[in-house]
């Protein structure tokens, strides 16, 4: 089952056309990595999916639900802010600086958006962010302060938060990549952890190998076209596309 | 100097203080709600209410206090052809209130900007509205941020109180004055100097309190 779809999707920020026509298919359970160079518009595409950043041309659908429509002129049409926050409540999402809000403990972190949200009441949802915590193997530092946790940790509980709002399908944007390197590891098993669940997963990654691992499919974005996309062994063992053979050169070069 | 000499005077300009603190009370319980409403206002996307908004806060803060108290209490009953005519304190408080709110409008604007994109944009990932965004996650934050240029107004405030002297409000200031013209001494505005210190002195250590509060976290 197709669980998130984009058709024709466009987004320019003034002049500058940042993905110019994105057809996006997402089956449920699948894990989608998301590759390219520095600009080529990855993280749009993911924002585009939850709204937080509104399409130009095109249509988004999650599940069978469309949070935007195209006219008959090609123009994305989104529905009205309620709905298309209640559709896109289906997502969840984990940024590259983790985000976690500074002045409620990783607990409070937890159960913030649950209650308020969700109207939980507050013994479920404490109940639940302690599993998620205890699954994210950070039990101890329920009463801790983001700013007192490395960032590795910090991500972790991020990854946690988003999950306490049971999201059917979870977005990653480059989520190691504000981390020191003895620190991906942690971050990156937790992410394997929700693959093995079964989690539908779109990740934006520069990490190739954890891409090569884990995903069902990688796409090759550039300039605001996804100009490759196939299992990874096809992209990363016979990439037969000049910009993707140049892009992965670069990387091992850099590590 | 003779004790009774000191009571008798301390006790007249004491007397004032019931306003001081009253102007001072009202001010704050107005002009902060205000300022909160101005300062959304001002980073809302409505063209007309910056217009406004613009105007109210370059008036109130680009005229001199003084200036304005006059206006409230000589020049509406003059505009106004005596329709408007306010009791003296009555004329404090509300220009009290419009210009602290408009100082407090810039403060609190300054202390919501100041909290990053990340926070709305993890807010809303999370499904939260906007409303509850800023109720929850952004107003807490930029309290941090705004207590202590607060506390810097509020020290400002005990002290512009004794403005009011001049539209005939019997605060400390103009206690302390009557005794020095009946009996050309300086003791008076001695005291009236103690007491202000005292006032802002518990203002200080409130607000002190109050910072110390929201230093559980760091915004790292
Ligand atoms: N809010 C914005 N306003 C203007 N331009 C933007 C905005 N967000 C992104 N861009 C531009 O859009 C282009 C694509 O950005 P995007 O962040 O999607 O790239 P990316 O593939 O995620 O890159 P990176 O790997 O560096 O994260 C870039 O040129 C960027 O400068
Ligand atoms: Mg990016």
């Amino acid at each position: 089952m197709k669980v998130v779809t984009t058709e024709n999707l466009h987004k320019r920020f003034g002049k500058l056309e940042v993905l110019k026509g994105i057809d996006l298919s997402v089956e449920s359970g699948k894990i989608i990595s998301i590759i390219g160079p520095s600009g080529s518009g990855k993280s749009t595409l993911l924002r585009c999916l939850n709204h937080l950043e509104v399409a130009d041309f095109g249509s988004i659908k999650i599940d069978d639900e469309y949070i935007c429509e195209a006219d008959e002129h090609g123009k994305a049409v989104y529905k009205s802010g309620k709905e298309v926050l209640r559709i896109c409540s289906r997502l969840g999402m984990v940024f590259q600086n983790f985000n976690l809000f500074p002045h409620k403990s990783v607990i409070e972190n937890l159960m913030e958006a649950p209650i308020v949200v969700k109207g939980e009441s507050k013994e479920a949802a404490m109940e639940k962010a302690e599993k998620l915590l205890e699954k994210v193997g950070l039990s101890e530092k329920r009463d801790a302060y983001p700013g007192q946790l490395s960032g590795g940790q910090q991500q972790r509980v991020a990854i946690a938060r988003a999950l306490a709002m049971d999201p059917e399908i979870m977005l990653f944007d480059e989520p190691t990549s504000a981390l020191d390197p003895e620190l991906i590891g942690e971050v990156l098993k937790v992410i394997k952890d929700l693959a093995e669940e079964k989690m539908t997963m779109i990740i934006v990654t520069h990490e190739m190998n954890f891409a090569r691992e884990i995903s069902d499919k990688v796409l090759f974005m550039d300039d605001g076209d996804i100009i490759a996309e196939g299992p990874p062994k096809e992209i990363f063992e016979n990439p037969d596309h000049p910009r993707i053979i140049t892009f992965l050169d670069k990387i091992i070069q850099k590590s | 100097m003779d004790p009774a000499y000191l009571a008798e005077i301390t006790e007249y300009i004491a007397m004032g203080m019931g306003v001081t603190l009253k102007v001072f009370g009202v001010t704050l319980l107005f002009s902060i709600p205000l300022g909160i409403l101005c300062a959304l206002g001002k980073l809302s996307s409505f063209r007309i209410i910056h217009a406004v908004l613009g105007v109210y806060t370059w008036i109130f803060r680009g005229t001199p206090l003084l200036l304005q108290l006059f206006f409230t209490y000589y020049g509406l009953p003059i505009i106004t052809g005596g329709a408007i005519q306010l009791g003296p304190e009555v004329a404090a408080y509300i220009t009290f209130v419009f210009n602290y709110g408009a100082y407090f409008t810039e403060i609190f604007r300054a202390g919501i900007q100041s909290i990053g994109r990340g926070q709305y944009e993890a807010s809303k990932a999370l499904g939260m509205s906007p409303w509850e965004t800023m109720r929850r996650i952004i107003l807490p934050q930029a309290v941090k941020v705004i207590l202590p240029p607060l506390g810097n107004e509020s020290i400002n405030l005990i002290k512009d109180t004794a403005l009011c002297s001049v539209i005939a409000v019997t605060e400390i200031l103009k206690n302390a004055k009557r005794i020095m013209s009946r009996d050309f001494d300086i003791t008076a505005l001695v005291i009236a100097a103690l007491i202000y210190l005292a006032l802002t002195f518990i203002v200080i250590q409130v607000f002190r309190h109050l910072e110390k509060r929201y230093s559980y976290y760091s915004i790292k």
